[in-house]
């Protein structure tokens, strides 16, 4: 691909130096001087100004946060609640990734300001931001900003709001739960027992209505029992989040609403949801929990009538497992499904090919030929179609299967071909896609086309294409042959390749030659 | 009887309020081109195809047609997806029956080869630089040079890092598909485009070693001013380019690297926008008001389109930069403007928030034939700078000195995030010449100061029919101070 490059006209004087440089001497003794004196010096800075110049554009005019709140409010936050500090290290440094602001995800990038801002004009802003749109936090003075700017001099990257929180968290509010105690209990539990059936270890009375583990009096083999009222302010639907490491169950009025079990981390796949129907006025609490080893962990937040919120119910935040609204991309008789965007588990270049047979796969561009292939849902586009588009997606369809992680075109000595540039793709009626690959010399082109019950591969060579060059079709995966002549790859799909080679136990390869016209099948069934 | 006088006098109350404040609709018509209804249509690139079509892609890669965005009567406009499965194109044109498109991973050239009005057929011409997977790793194209290649400026990774092969530089593809590393130094690109020379330009967003947005001129072998990714230089066994010091100035660094080509133009950060982004040149010969050979650009933060001015000076460009027009829809990123003078303007706010409060828009805007009073040109001079007015001044307030207050700054040359506005003087108006025909003035400056930004508000300055400037700040940048 860079053939070229080394004789292209890369027009001049790079990395030379000028035959007489007069200036570089004198010049920069005075900047540097100059610098000391730092930013254009404005009298008393209005932080109303200020924000409205560098921060409304995306935290909104009226604090709600830009374009309908889907970037963070200021207004109502937790983030800006109590001492300063953790405001001022988020303008200094900026924040990157996943952050929840009043019960809702967002996953965006705030560029830190330090570097443009000097300290009283973020004293400014952050004092209009802590007394506006109903906040009511004290003024933050630059004193405030250049002792923390100071104390963080080394920091070159964004905060993360995870780090963040580790220093500074947000501050913890009375709860909906009253007359909360709290009963520990010892044991080796491997899921929930029955608690009634047994006598705690102690009892305490926790006034301020919140969920904590961090006085457990241990951190394994120990349980406990929440028992309280939950002050349903109307009457309407609830929903209870809960995340426990390991386990826990909830319930309400002597009913269970959501449980998890056995062992395992906070991760979004053990997050259960309950919803139920509650009267106004005060329901019967109660929250059983146990950690058996290592990390422990619980979340519990709810979510009632006209709110679009949900509220904690424990210092550790609860956090929605949907980092972004599913958009499922499927594959119809008439049109096939294209996506070009990053796919886990092959390269970069990769495209995603939903065919209406069910089968769908990720072709990489990188290494010409079909990585990844599954069935069932393709792809859930929501990832990279909101915010930012941050990371791989996985297939969202089953028996995803990796056949290859490198180079499939290859020469006799085994190694990759040289001189190999992608060269597109064609569409046929329904958007079924033929890729081409270009050689020194020859091309191949590698179609594919849905079957009713997987896919049909067919590889073209046109030119000549040099002796004992190969095409690698699964690299990596147990072949099992089948009396049909099939192999079975790995777990549930099946390929069949009569004119492919099986090299050792794992690789299959296709002996290309000029002229080739070669068929492979795979099978779903 | 009282029908017509009520008339007649709200006509003479409306006359009034328009000469005591000019607003942007009664020079530009900017309107709001209908989109196909459900589909969401975050424009990041738009072609101008034959037979008054016109082509866009979206960021969630579908590209559509759309027919009746030249007509009066904007209902009548209707779209056809042509394509879909692209990945987040930046930069596209129509070319011999085929669109070209520079999309985050390859230049492709896309045909509909049956005529059945869609694509099927995907050429990729180059797919020579490197990503791997970072949502940052943009890629934005320009339409073809003289010469008939590509410009592709490629963003660095998470517009910090240089992770995969090229972050951080400018390459040219040429028609047969090589691609040429031309310039070094990109941090992360909003758009490109030409001047009316067909020199190229782009927009560089402040972050790291970029105290603020700027124009810049992507002259050949030239190094833009961020080294994060000068070590790809090895891949092509070219020279190294310039490593400049921490905690500089661009000027004290241009002048030790003479392939270091300062911004053209610098948008300071906050002031004229926050992300400029597409950048279209005026040879509609006059069919958008007097701005021949202006620049214009597109700023997505603040939803807005800025007008640049462009000079030469001792072999590098500069000039001035002017509020231009305002109240887009969304953050705006690609700009086309027809020769017949419409400019049409896509953007999303998606993952960056904008001024607009759409999530995505696609606009029209056609000048009325009205100019509002502005400044036309700022051109240096040794002593200071002359000013092109688009009419006639009052030579009394024109050729008052305090009707013009200056401020002069620059930014620091670092590689942590942005700058302050540093080393601030305040140069000083000290006379004025009005010109014979009342259409210039030329101020002499006491403290112009080389390589700072030049604010100029000319606030004082007063038209022959005793109006205020529609914009009355300026920013030049003095890069060179002319002989």
């Amino acid at each position: 691909m860079f053939r070229d490059c080394r004789k292209a006209s890369f027009g001049s004087s790079f990395g030379k130096q000028p035959a007489t440089a007069p200036f570089v001497i004198r010049k920069p003794a005075l900047l540097f001087a100059a610098l000391l004196v730092a930013h254009v010096p404005l009298a008393a800075q209005d932080g109303g100004k200020l924000y409205a110049t560098y921060c409304s554009a995306c935290h909104g005019a009226d604090g709600k946060g830009a374009a309908a709140g889907t970037f963070p409010p200021l207004a109502a936050s937790p983030w800006l609640k109590g001492a300063p500090d953790r405001a001022i290290q988020v303008v200094l440094h900026g924040l990157e990734g996943p952050i929840q602001v009043l019960g809702k995800n967002y996953n965006l990038a705030m560029p830190p300001q330090g570097g443009t801002l000097p300290d009283d004009q973020i004293a400014a802003i952050l004092s209009h931001v802590r007394k506006s749109w109903g906040n009511q936090e004290s003024a933050v003075t630059a004193d405030q900003v250049k002792s923390i700017r100071a104390a963080t001099a080394a920091r070159t990257e964004a905060w993360t709001a995870e780090a963040l929180l580790k220093l500074h968290p947000l501050p913890l509010e009375k709860t909906a739960l009253s007359g909360l105690t709290s009963a520990f209990h010892k044991g080796q539990w491997k899921d929930l027992p029955d608690f009634k059936k047994l006598k705690p270890e102690s009892v305490e009375e926790e006034h301020d209505g919140i969920l904590s583990l961090s006085d457990a009096p241990a951190k394994e083999h120990f349980g406990m029992v929440w028992e309280g009222k939950f002050d349903a302010t109307a009457a309407g639907n609830y929903a209870f989040r809960l995340d426990a490491d390991d386990s826990a169950r909830l319930w309400i009025d002597g009913r269970v609403v959501a449980q998890v079990r056995g062992i395992g981390p906070i991760k979004p796949q053990r997050q259960k949801i309950g919803r139920l129907k509650l009267t106004k006025g005060l329901h019967d609490f109660r929250l059983e929990y146990v950690e058996f080893t290592g990390q422990e962990g619980l979340s519990l937040a709810w979510t009632g009538p006209g709110m679009d919120v949900w509220k904690d119910l424990s210092d550790r935040p609860s956090k929605d497992a949907k980092l972004w609204p599913e958009i499922l991309l499927t594959p119809t008789p008439q049109e096939t499904s294209i996506y070009r965007n990053f796919i886990a588990g092959t390269t970069a270049r990769a495209i995603g090919i939903g065919l209406s047979g069910g089968m769908h796969f990720a072709w990489s561009a990188d290494h010409f030929a079909p990585e990844l292939i599954w069935t069932g849902k393709f792809l859930d586009a929501g990832r990279h179609w909101t915010e930012r588009g941050q990371g791989n997606q996985n297939p969202a369809g089953e028996a995803v299967t990796k056949l290859g992680k490198d180079f499939a075109l290859r020469g006799k000595d085994g190694k990759a071909l040289p001189d190999l540039r992608f060269g597109g793709y064609q569409l046929d009626q329904i958007g079924q896609p033929t890729f081409r690959v270009r050689g020194d010399g020859f091309e191949l082109h590698d179609a594919f086309r849905a079957e009713p019950s997987g896919m049909l591969r067919r590889i073209e060579v046109t030119g000549r294409v040099p002796d004992g060059a190969t095409l690698t079709l699964v690299d990596g995966l147990p072949l099992v042959a089948e009396s049909d002549g099939s192999y079975r790859l790995g777990g549930k799909l099946r390929l069949a390749a009569p004119d492919a080679r099986k090299t050792g136990d794992r690789t299959l390869i296709l002996p290309l030659r000029s002229g080739l016209r070669s068929e492979i099948r795979y099978l779903s069934k | 009887m009282f029908h017509l006088r009520s008339s007649a006098i709200l006509g003479a109350l409306f006359c009034s309020a328009v000469a005591s404040a000019a607003v942007q609709s009664d020079y530009y018509l900017r309107e709001e081109i209908p989109l196909p209804p459900g589909e969401v249509m975050e424009i990041g690139s738009i072609a101008l195809m034959p037979e008054q079509k016109i082509a866009v892609t979206t960021r969630r890669g579908d590209l559509w047609i759309c027919s009746g965005a030249y007509g009066e009567d904007l209902s009548k406009v209707t779209w056809s997806k042509f394509a879909r499965g692209l990945h987040e194109p930046f930069g596209m044109f129509w070319k011999d029956g085929s669109l070209f498109l520079t999309q985050r991973p390859e230049v492709t050239r896309i045909k509909d080869s049956d005529g059945d009005g869609k694509a099927d057929e995907f050429e990729t011409i180059n797919a020579g630089w490197g990503i791997n997977g970072d949502y940052h790793e943009y890629a934005f194209g320009t339409r073809p040079d003289k010469n008939g290649d590509i410009w592709v400026t490629l963003c660095l990774t998470g517009s910090g890092s240089a992770a995969s092969n090229w972050r951080g530089w400018a390459m040219r593809i040429t028609p047969k598909g090589e691609m040429i590393p031309t310039c070094s130094g990109i941090r992360s690109p909003g758009g490109m485009g030409f001047n009316a020379e067909g020199d190229v330009f782009y927009c560089d967003n402040q972050g790291l070693w970029n105290g603020s947005s700027s124009l810049k001129w992507l002259k050949p072998g030239s190094f833009q001013g961020n080294p994060t990714g000068n070590k790809y230089h090895t891949l092509a066994k070219l020279p190294a380019p310039p490593q400049p010091k921490d905690k500089s100035r661009v000027l004290t660094e241009r002048l030790r690297f003479p392939d270091f080509v300062p911004p053209a133009v610098v948008l300071p950060h906050g002031i004229v926008g926050q992300s400029p982004t597409g950048i279209e040149p005026d040879t509609t010969g006059g069919k958008f008001g007097p701005w021949e050979n202006q620049l214009y650009v597109g700023e997505q933060t603040h939803s807005q389109v800025q007008r640049v001015c462009l000079e030469k000076v001792n072999g590098l460009y500069q000039g001035a930069v002017f509020h231009f027009l305002e109240g887009f829809e969304a953050g705006l990123i690609p700009l086309r403007l027809d020769p017949s003078g419409i400019l049409f303007t896509g953007g999303s706010n998606r993952g960056w928030a904008s001024r607009g409060t759409k999530p995505f828009t696609f606009e029209r805007v056609r000048w009325k034939g009205v100019t509002p009073f502005e400044m036309l040109t700022v051109s240096a001079r040794k002593d200071g700078f002359v000013i092109k007015f688009t009419e006639a001044v009052d030579p009394a307030t024109a050729g008052d000195p305090k009707s013009y207050a200056m401020k002069a700054w620059t930014y620091i040359l670092q590689s942590s995030y942005g700058s302050p506005q540093v080393d601030a003087s305040v140069p000083e108006v000290t006379a004025i010449e009005v010109a014979p025909d009342r259409k210039s003035v030329r101020l002499i400056v006491k403290g112009l100061v080389r390589g700072h930004v030049h604010e100029i508000a000319a606030s004082g300055v007063r038209s022959a029919k005793a109006q205020p400037l529609f914009h009355p700040t300026t920013w030049y940048t003095l890069n060179e101070i002319p002989n």
